[in-house]
């Protein structure tokens, strides 16, 4: 029992600094813009670890993140509108302090296992398919979630709400239009909260004998399953766990923003997630949090210097560079730390970061490449 | 005593292609035996048979009294691991990208105590499963020469240390019945009389039994107490190291038909040998 | 019954089109075993390149001569070959042993860049456009109360003739045996002496010039184009791509059978269920034929040798 109180820790302490930083109104000090990048960032690292231990960890391919979080985003959403206004009758809906936060927390909750549901029943047709044939599955099934969502009624106002079952107003959740005024209750602390309780999951899981047996499925499936390792069960572990954390950070992201359209999260947000695990490195932690950075940060960036235009071909061109130049991602398949640790770590650094002669080696390979038949 | 192993007469074939046919066999406790046969003749695929890989046509695995593979029920490769059946590769099978310590821990895995979710709240008993993980596979890997090369990924290590981190790694399943295939493919001979040591030292230690194919014929006949050969799926002989070096059978199977072939038994030793080198460079 | 024939018959004009695009999914697919997420994109290159040299030549939006039609459609498919080339050596060559994960972002990046770039005021523009009739779209006759079209006829054959074309081409040619030669091993087929890059390059051009055909034909049927970024074309390109899963990716009857197969569907569960439902129905038809028949329905299952 101390262990497992040991063990929290951690977590506990990092909550409670988080939350002394909020109260002493620390994030406001970033700027509202800032803050607002910061709160995106938080979200996509969240996103980008939990689609980094289906992809990263077990090595299965899947391309439809977004359609859990989805799922997250509209039934947290829902919950904290329609709970607001049956608990505190608020309209538009609002939550008080206090009990307020307790819904939130809950309706957090109930987004990732609503989203975990739908990753238990996407997960298991990878005990039949691999590669390629689970990828376009997985965007087929995000795809129907997204769909059937843009089928729901409108969302109901306060007169409405008190005509319904509470089960029935999941019908209306706005999906042909906009779901909008949803309570917007995400903020520093609770974003990263879950950041740091996602980091020490998933590092702990890394760390582990278990998150070993996920690993064992991504190097060699036939000799995972000759030592022992239940493959199946690790595969689907996979995409619950996965599905939970997008399904939460669809949660946070929706009473971020307040609104939501469903089309919103198409397979383009699905690229993004996966763009950050292969860009930080297919099982690194630190890797796909510093390009969940990199990669919602650019564009703040790119339109604060004005090329707002441009963006998206810097970003597309820079990824293909990326890839061409890069190919197993920042950090590969390690941490930031044990990288950069060390005589070894000095050496790859310089290798990080190359000399101009690497860089013109690197461009000749590339062209030969290209011109060579 | 009844055997530990017994394999009743089991059959497979792919398509129109009989891979394997009729095979039985019987292992006691604590016994070496060898499968050899011509490139081709269906030795893998009985190791695929008996892991669970392929499930046979007809005919049946029975470890220790417990049914393991079956044309109806046979149990999937991680459950006949857990019954004590590990195997190593004859296409080296690493965890390519993984550390040599962490390719031994996962095959600890069969046996850990902690739960998923004790892993993640990091409990006493995760950390004991973690720290018992760590001294198991190091233990095994000093008994291998590669406790020195422990965080080296697997991938780089030299060829002969990859076969042998294979049967470290088998070995971390705590299994009853060890499958070899080629454990000594690609090494040199300094490493195959290593290996041969190895293999003696590792089975008595834990009371292992022991298949093991092998296309050094040198090594089979050397610590093999019993042979079994098969050619295109079928058994062509059994028998001690000594008997299988004369059988007219054996040679056939490897030297194909010759006028006296069957004739003297100097002469088939010789080509036996032959034979041996002969695959054994092709390998 | 009218109305059942009238969805056949556009599901089977729809079907013939997304078989097009399917073709070069499935060619780079078999040769390269990767999803080359930028071919929708080619297929939108294709229409809009349609639509840039009808404005060159002045092509106003009455019906034109067929000259003219087939003069727009041969330099709109050449210039999508060129890009399709142009793709495959800048990007996609210089990766060709790189984890396929790493082709599929690098395939994602080249998509999002077509896209982006093309969608810049000074080349397309990010409004949709109207597109020129090439053709006299709504001339045709009723046949037992259903509408035929001659536009609708002359999709037809032409992808008819396009797909015999190429499945002349991969069965009946040295450059076509080269193809499967390498589809079935690529290490082997070098180690032959198959010139692979040059093949692959010849697969990325076939199937891009394909694909580009289908984009015009479907931007005169629509009689608009989408701008270049809009996920119309990306949705268009998906179902084209789940057709050659469908029907087995590889395999060229496949491609054809999975695009008639989806083609037909979305028209019937659009005109009988809910037109909304009818791309969840599209997704939902993969999924169970694929966990039906894992590779396809013409698809052959490779299983690994241990």
């Amino acid at each position: 029992m101390t262990g497992t109180l040991k063990g929290l820790l951690p977590i506990a302490i990092g909550i409670a600094i988080l939350f002394v930083f909020q109260a002493v109104g620390g994030p406001s000090m970033f700027g509202a813009y800032q803050e607002d990048a910061l709160l995106v960032i938080g979200i996509n690292i969240v996103l980008g670890l939990s689609l980094n231990i289906v992809n990263g960890f077990t090595g299965q391919f899947s391309i439809g993140h977004a359609g859990f979080m989805a799922l997250g985003a509209y039934a947290g959403g829902a919950i904290t509108y329609y709970g607001a206004i049956k608990l505190w009758g608020s309209y538009p809906p609002e939550l008080p302090p206090g009990t307020g936060d307790l819904l939130f927390v809950v309706a957090l909750v109930c987004a990732g296992l609503v989203a975990a549901g739908a990753g238990y029943l996407v997960g298991l047709p990878s005990l039949r398919l691999r590669g390629d044939y689970l990828a376009i599955v997985t965007l087929g099934f995000a795809e129907i979630i997204r769909i059937i969502i843009t089928q729901t009624e409108p969302v109901l106002s306060k007169q409405e709400v008190s005509q319904h079952s509470t089960l029935s107003l999941f019908k209306y959740l706005g999906g042909k239009s906009i779901f909008d005024r949803i309570p917007r209750v995400t903020n520093f602390f609770w974003v990263y909260s879950v950041v740091l309780i996602v980091i020490v999951v998933c590092y702990r899981l890394k760390q582990s004998t278990h998150g070993r047996a996920m690993l064992s499925v991504r190097e060699n499936e036939i000799a995972a399953e000759a030592m022992g390792v239940h493959t199946t069960r690790f595969k689907v572990r996979a995409f619950v766990m996965a599905a939970f954390f997008a399904g939460v950070a669809g949660g946070l992201y929706a009473m971020k923003l307040g609104n939501l359209d469903a089309n919103r999260f198409d397979f383009q947000r699905s690229f993004e997630s996966i763009v950050m695990v292969v860009l930080g490195g297919m099982g690194s932690i630190s890797g796909v949090c510093l390009a969940a950075v990199l990669v919602t940060y650019a564009p703040y960036l790119l339109r604060d210097v004005g090329l707002d235009q441009y963006r998206m071909v810097i970003y597309s061109l820079s990824l293909v560079v990326l890839m061409v130049v890069r190919p197993q991602g920042l950090f590969g398949m390690h941490e930031a730390w044990t990288v950069f640790a060390g005589e070894a770590g000095r050496r790859r650094w310089q290798s990080f970061i190359g000399t101009p002669k690497r860089w013109y080696l690197g461009v000749r390979a590339y062209a030969r490449k290209v011109v060579g038949t | 005593m009844s055997a530990l192993l017994e394999v009743a007469p089991m059959s497979l074939s792919f398509g129109g292609l009989k891979a394997v046919c009729d095979f039985s066999l019987e292992l006691a406790k604590g016994e070496l035996v060898g499968l050899i046969g011509p490139n081709g003749a269906g030795k893998t695929t009985i190791f695929n048979l008996l892991t669970g890989v392929y499930t046979p046509d007809v005919g049946s695995v029975t470890l220790a009294g417990k049914l393991l593979n079956h044309p109806e029920r046979g149990l999937r490769p991680f459950e006949i691991a857990a019954a004590g059946m590990a195997r190593t590769f004859q296409n080296i099978r690493l965890f390519a990208d993984l550390s040599v310590l962490d390719n031994v821990r996962i095959a600890t895995h069969l046996r850990a105590r902690s739960t998923f979710w004790g892993a993640l709240l990091k409990t006493t008993a995760a950390r004991k499963e973690e720290s018992r993980q760590r001294s198991h596979a190091m233990e095994l890997l000093d008994i291998f020469g590669l406790a020195g090369r422990a965080d080296e990924v697997a991938r780089f290590l030299p060829y002969g240390d990859q076969r042998r981190l294979e049967i470290a790694r088998a070995l971390a399943t705590d299994p009853k019945v060890l499958l070899l295939d080629e454990p000594a493919a690609g090494m040199n001979p300094q490493e195959k009389i290593a290996l041969k040591g190895l293999i003696q030292l590792v089975r008595e230690r834990f009371g292992l039994t022991v298949l093991l194919i092998e296309h050094d014929m040198g090594l089979v006949m050397d610590i093999c107490e019993r042979i079994v050969v098969i050619d295109h799926g079928v058994v062509i002989a059994r028998g001690k190291p000594s008997e299988i070096q004369v059988d007219a059978k054996v040679i056939e199977a490897y030297l194909g038909a010759a006028p006296d072939a069957a004739g003297e038994a100097g002469a088939g030793e010789a080509g036996a040998g032959e034979a041996a080198t002969d695959s054994g460079a092709k390998a | 019954m009218s109305f059942f024939f009238g969805l056949l018959l556009v599901g089977f004009v729809q079907g013939c089109l997304y078989a097009l695009i399917a073709l070069g999914y499935t060619l780079v697919f078999g040769i390269l075993q990767f999803i080359n997420f930028a071919h929708s994109d080619v297929v939108m290159l294709g229409a809009w390149f349609a639509w840039k040299y009808a404005q060159w030549m002045g092509v106003s939006f009455s019906v034109i001569s067929i000259g003219t039609s087939l003069g727009i459609l041969g330099l709109s498919v050449l210039s999508c070959a060129a890009v399709g080339f142009t793709i495959e050596r800048l990007a996609y060559r210089p990766l060709r042993h790189a984890p396929r994960i790493n082709i599929l972002i690098t395939a994602i990046g080249v998509s999002l860049f077509l896209e982006n770039f093309t969608q810049l005021p000074y080349v397309f523009g990010s409004r949709d456009k109207a597109m020129p009739q090439l053709l006299d779209v709504y001339a045709g006759f009723d046949v037992g109360g259903v509408r035929v079209q001659y536009f609708q006829i002359i999709t037809v054959v032409f992808a008819f003739a396009l797909m015999a074309l190429l499945s002349l081409l991969v069965y009946r040619t040295r450059l076509g045996r080269a193809m499967r030669a390498i589809s079935f091993d690529t290490r082997t087929a070098s180690l032959m002496g198959i010139p692979t890059g040059r093949v692959i390059a010849y697969t990325f051009v076939l199937g891009s010039a394909l694909a580009a055909a289908a984009g015009i034909l479907t931007g005169v049927a629509f009689g608009s184009l989408s701008q270049p970024s809009s996920t119309s074309w990306i949705r268009f390109g998906l179902k084209a791509f789940i057709c050659a899963v469908v029907g087995g990716i590889g395999s060229i009857e496949g491609a054809v059978a999975g695009g008639l197969l989806i083609g037909i569907t979305e028209q019937l569960a659009g005109g009988y269920i809910s037109s909304s439902y009818a791309d969840a129905i599209v997704f939902g038809v993969l999924i169970l034929v694929l966990m039906v028949r894992p590779s396809g329905i013409f698809g052959v299952t490779m299983r690994e040798k241990v």
